[in-house]
């Protein structure tokens, strides 16, 4: 035997509670499956219900006139234990969170404090009990939301920075870019200019290089001694190409205003000049200077492949993922010719159709996270390759010239190499010519 | 290449579908001898009869209410609604049956109907003849709806929408029904659901459809001519509607103009701002505006033009999205 | 037999309507619409019309157990919705509304499918092609214009098939209603409109919905029309069938008006004590559909007292079938309402899926 307990449920008359207007069973009645139980009467209608179970009646929890609210019980049968599975409760019933409508089961009720019912997105467990709660604002928040536009909240995220710590000077404490841009140089150290190398220029794996115009067009180089030592020494002590890297932060406002002023030039209309084309002329002007930067370590031959010719590899980011084509004879191209070559790299890039052969050969690489709103990479090289540079963004930022400190376009540049090949130094020298040709780069240009 | 007007654009593309698909009938009021108020139907009923070409009933709701039991047939209908303002009567049967029927019956009943609505303004019209209730059923899930606004697109998008299994609303913007251009009668531009960069700029993007695109375009050029490159985005679709294209363009220029001839307020329009604000957040210079009909019932045709989106307004837009400081 | 009417003022009663079995059960004859039925058949009348009071008073009991949101009883309407089904050819296809549960039984749907929808689990319930029967309208009088656009598409077919749709007395002020009657004129398409009145649209009377018998308003559109007993299961049957038989041959359409009675309320949500009264109800017990047959059955072809019990404990069984069905009908899966909202792909739909089953709303793993 089991009690069961029948609710008073929803019978569509829109109000919540019922009067008893008779009832047709008195306790200890033998009841069959949908016999009249009671007669009970809205403000809008006399109903009667049927009973849900068989079994005997073991209480009547009301008595006639007795007001009962929808969802609390009218009646108590007690059903045999042999007897077929009774009713399962109402799925959603009235009497069970719900409000009594016309045509429904009700409307859901919401009585005490929500809880959230589903895991949070991206958790994967179900919601715990209602516990911790992480305020999402700390005590000393500011009165209001920090006034500013959606990419300069980007910028200051991207620079570590809590927007709400940052003073506005816009209209009406608006904080603007040149706001954040202020912030991000305070908090950064104090940039330092290009220095000079001093290093031998002509000097490689222990060898004297020929020039680059004058000597042959490929080289190769025995491994022996230190240069062996330190090959061996690296591959053993890191992975198959040993990575090192080096980098340095260079006043390029003299670039920016060359590329502005020449972008105004009708005979360049057309031609997609870039901070890039200026970064891929210098990186090949440096290997004309530094033929050792172009090189390749050839371990199953136990040679070091040094190249006169530079196949410059682009890091491109396309739908189908990062591909590097490459720029054949780069170290030939002029101004125009780089950005022609350049946008057609990108294009096809782009579009998709760049074939395996501009893939092949590739001798050296440039990587440009600037666009990324980045200020440096350490990337990894390309197989075959010795050096990659990364090229971060170019910003407004405070640098000290003659001892006062005025606002410059600043970019980092970073160099990765193989260092199985390429020491310090040598990586140092290419760097540091690299940020001297952008630094001012109309003499290399004229000079080219 | 073939060059022709909007309208026979359409015509000739539904020619094309009734070759191609006997299953394909055309329904409406005077489409069939007279060939429709903006003789789209011309000629049709002579070459393929009554039964597939029916003049109906002055009914709306019959017309779209009968399209229900063919397509449930099997049948492909296109209903013709003459004016915007006359879909109404068939408001019922477009979002309780049209827009339902196929979920109710568990995807038994294919609901393959095309209903044709020449609406918006820019016409100089009488009341009731200058609409754009695009939103309604935008808003109502079930149905697609789409816009074509060049005779290539008219040509290739009712074949396509005819073809398609889902209700499509397919609104066609009756100030374009004489514009010439050409058609490429070989191969569809795009697919029926994508937008379409119609002028490229990198200062704001102006997203718009139907009888808009052409004075977000004029509004484009008068920004050229004061230097500012203005983006073209003709949505074509209007449910679904592309956001791909819309949010890469968002992303280049950082502010946004929508355009569109219905009032704002729980519009299309809406739509596009509040999507593209969601998903282009951070990119975003300024907030985005729109620029359409004032929230009244359409006006008299003698001011028309004082209430409809125009190139002053859409440039005045620009000015502020541009001019908003950051 | 003028009661139900005359307490509301109208003499409708006088209007001829098609009758071959009277309320006692006394069989008579009629010039244009005799049967051939036989015993059989008309026991198996009686059986269907006894099954389906059956199913509608456990459906009524179970709405008042909670166990659904709401049921439309046919009590009443037996043999006018039995005769109708019974008329049907396999191949016809009919429209139904709300309250057509006679029909379905007699298309073969299984009795729980018609009770999905007022369970709250779909909004259809089975297969509208497979049985040849499509699924409820609960917007009064749209499928009176789906049903004619149907039958055009038979017409277009060339296909000997006719089409069916039901509505009820309210329905026919709809313009809907009245637009399929111009279209059904209009084209000559191959259907037939069952009008039920059962003299209420909820609360108002058939005297609010038209001045005239609503079987003559078929005669403004241009087709036939013709009020038949709808308590009366051989005359409803006779009459439908012939009138299918003219649509399929390509007469076009009829309007069939079964003058019958709603002997229950609406809808379980509705109290009819509050706009009619019981002697109108009690006048019309005595022109019970189901009593009249079995009367006539009795003392016409002296069936036994045990075939009539046999069927009656066969009703309590399927009734205790549908009570189980009905408890154990699952709720659907959540992500199921993304199922079919499109034929084809859509980006809010693949939005809307993930959504759900990112917040852990619906299935689709952790």
């Amino acid at each position: 035997m089991s009690a069961r307990d029948f609710l008073l449920p929803d019978v569509g008359e829109g109000l919540t509670e019922a009067e008893i207007v008779v009832w047709k069973v008195a306790v200890g009645d033998q009841v069959a499956l949908n016999q009249p139980l009671i007669d009970i009467e809205t403000a809008k209608a006399t109903v009667e219900l049927p009973s849900p179970y068989a079994g005997t009646v073991t209480k009547l929890y009301g008595a006639v006139g007795d007001v009962v609210e929808v969802g609390a019980p009218l009646i108590e049968i007690d059903v045999a234990g042999d007897a077929p599975a009774p009713a399962a409760a109402p799925p959603a019933a009235a009497g069970e969170g719900r409000t009594a409508v016309l045509v429904g089961y009700g409307v859901a009720t919401d009585e005490g404090v929500p809880t959230r019912q589903h895991r949070r997105r991206g958790s994967t467990s179900a919601p715990a009990a209602p516990a911790a709660v992480v305020p999402v604002s700390t005590p000393t928040a500011p009165a209001r939301a920090p006034r500013s536009t959606p990419p300069v909240r980007l910028y200051a995220k991207q620079h570590g920075l809590d927007i709400a710590r940052i003073a506005g000077t816009g209209r009406d404490g608006l904080i603007t870019r040149a706001d954040v841009e202020r912030a991000v140089a305070g908090a950064g150290t104090a940039p330092r200019a290009v220095v000079a190398s001093t290093t031998s220029v002509t000097r490689f794996v222990g060898h004297e290089l020929a020039p680059w115009s004058t000597g042959p067009r490929e080289e190769r180089i025995p491994v022996r001694g230190v240069l062996r030592s330190m090959a061996e020494a690296m591959t053993q002590s890191a992975f198959s190409a040993p990575h090192a890297a080096a980098w340095v932060r260079v006043d390029a406002t003299k670039s920016v205003e060359l590329l502005a002023g020449l972008k105004q030039r009708e005979s360049l209309a057309g031609v997609r000049l870039s901070p890039l084309t200026l970064v891929a002329l210098a990186l090949c002007d440096a290997a004309r200077h530094f033929p050792g930067i172009n090189s390749s370590f050839d371990a199953a031959n136990n040679e070091v492949i040094v190249r006169r010719s530079v196949a410059l590899g682009i890091a491109a980011d396309t739908p189908r993922g990062l591909i590097v084509p490459n720029i054949k004879d780069a170290d030939t191209l002029d101004l125009v010719g780089m950005a022609n070559a350049l946008s057609a790299l990108v294009d096809t890039a782009r579009a998709g159709t760049t074939t395996p052969n501009a893939m092949m050969g590739t001798t050296l690489t440039i990587t440009n996270v600037g666009p990324f709103g980045i200020d440096g990479a350490m990337p990894i090289l390309p197989p075959g390759t010795s050096a990659i540079l990364a090229v971060g963004q170019i910003a407004k930022a405070p640098w000290v010239v003659d001892d006062e400190v005025v606002v410059r376009h600043v970019v980092e540049i970073a160099l990765s190499f193989d260092h199985r090949c390429i020491d310090g130094a040598l990586a140092s020298a290419v760097l540091a010519h690299v940020g001297r040709f952008l630094n001012d780069p109309a003499p290399a240009l004229l000079a080219g | 290449m073939a060059q022709m007007t909007m309208a026979k654009a359409l015509n000739e593309g539904l020619r094309r579908a009734m070759e191609n698909n006997p299953k394909v009938l055309l329904m409406g009021e005077d489409i069939g001898k007279l060939g429709g108020v903006f003789r789209v139907t011309d000629g049709l009923q002579k070459d393929f009869g009554e039964d597939r070409v029916i003049d109906s009933p002055l009914a709306e709701s019959g017309i779209v209410g009968t399209a229900v039991g063919m397509a449930i047939r099997g049948y492909r209908p296109v209903c013709e609604i003459q004016f915007d303002g006359f879909v109404y009567p068939a408001f019922d049967q477009i979002v309780s049956q049209v827009a339902k029927l196929h979920s109710r019956s568990d995807g038994v009943y294919t609901m393959g109907l095309v209903i044709r609505l020449p609406y918006g303004g820019q016409i100089g019209a009488i009341e009731h003849h200058s609409e754009s209730p695009e939103g309604y059923f935008a808003h109502t899930a079930g149905l697609r709806v789409v816009s074509p606004t060049t005779p290539n697109d008219a040509y290739w998008m009712i074949q396509q929408a005819i073809s398609h299994d889902d209700p499509i609303i397919f609104c066609e913007p009756k100030c374009r029904y004489w514009e010439k251009g050409d058609v490429d009668l070989d191969h569809p531009p795009r697919g029926l659901f994508e937008a379409n960069v119609a002028r490229e700029g990198r200062d704001v993007t102006v997203v718009t459809y139907g009888p808009s695109v052409r004075t977000a375009l004029r509004a484009a050029d008068a920004a050229a001519a004061e230097g500012r490159s203005v983006e073209v985005i003709d949505a074509r679709s209007i449910a679904p509607l592309d956001f791909g294209v819309m949010v890469t363009s968002v992303q280049k220029t950082g502010r946004l103009v929508v355009v569109a001839e219905a009032p704002a307020n729980a519009s299309v329009s809406a739509e596009i701002a509040a999507r593209l604000a969601e998903d282009c957040f951070y990119s975003l210079s300024a907030p985005p505006l729109r620029v359409t009909g004032y929230h009244t019932p359409y006006p008299p045709s003698r001011i028309e033009e004082e209430y409809l989106p125009s190139v002053d307004r859409i440039l005045d837009a620009i000015d502020r999205v541009i001019g908003f400081e950051s | 037999m003028a009661i139900g009417f005359e307490l509301k003022g109208e003499s409708m009663s006088e209007i001829p309507l098609v009758q071959l079995l009277t309320p006692e059960g006394e069989r008579v004859s009629h010039p244009d619409y005799d049967t051939s039925l036989g015993r059989d058949d008309i026991f198996a009348m009686w059986r269907d019309m006894t099954i389906i009071r059956r199913l509608c008073n456990e459906a009524t009991s179970l709405q008042r157990q909670g166990q659904l949101a709401l049921w439309a009883p046919l009590q009443g309407q037996e043999a006018a919705q039995i005769g109708a089904g019974r008329a049907l050819a396999p191949n016809d296809f009919t429209f139904p509304s709300y309250r057509e549960h006679g029909i379905a039984w007699c298309r073969g749907i299984p009795p729980e499918n018609w009770l999905r929808m007022f369970r709250g689990v779909h909004h259809g319930g089975w297969d509208p092609q497979k049985y040849r029967h499509s699924v409820p309208t609960i917007v009064i009088g749209n499928q009176a214009l789906n049903a004619v656009g149907y039958a055009m598409g038979v017409q277009r077919d060339g296909a000997e098939e006719a089409t069916m749709v039901f509505f009820g007395d309210g329905a026919t002020s709809e313009g809907d209603v009245n637009e399929a009657f111009v279209w059904a004129g209009s084209f000559d398409a191959p259907v037939v409109f069952f009008v039920q009145n059962n003299q209420w649209a909820i609360s108002e009377p058939t005297i609010r919905q038209t001045k005239i018998p609503l079987y003559r308003r078929a005669e403004g559109f241009g087709f036939p029309g013709i009020r038949v007993d709808g308590n009366d299961v051989l005359a409803v049957y006779e009459v439908t069938r012939r009138a299918l038989a003219h649509a399929r041959e390509g007469g076009g359409p009829t309007l069939i008006e079964a003058f019958t009675y709603r002997m229950g309320a609406h809808t379980t949500s509705d109290d009819p004590t509050r706009y009619r009264i019981d002697a109108e109800v009690e006048a019309w017990k005595h022109r019970d559909p189901v009593e009249r047959v079995k009367a006539y059955l009795v003392r016409q072809h002296q069936v036994p007292a045990a075939s009539f019990d046999d069927v009656t404990e066969e009703a309590n069984t399927l009734a205790a079938k549908l009570r189980d069905d009905v408890l154990s009908m699952p709720n659907p899966e959540p992500l199921s309402i993304f199922e079919h909202a499109y034929a084809d792909v859509h980006p809010l739909i693949e939005e809307g899926k993930r959504d759900m089953v990112e917040l852990g709303i619906a299935g689709g793993g952790h």
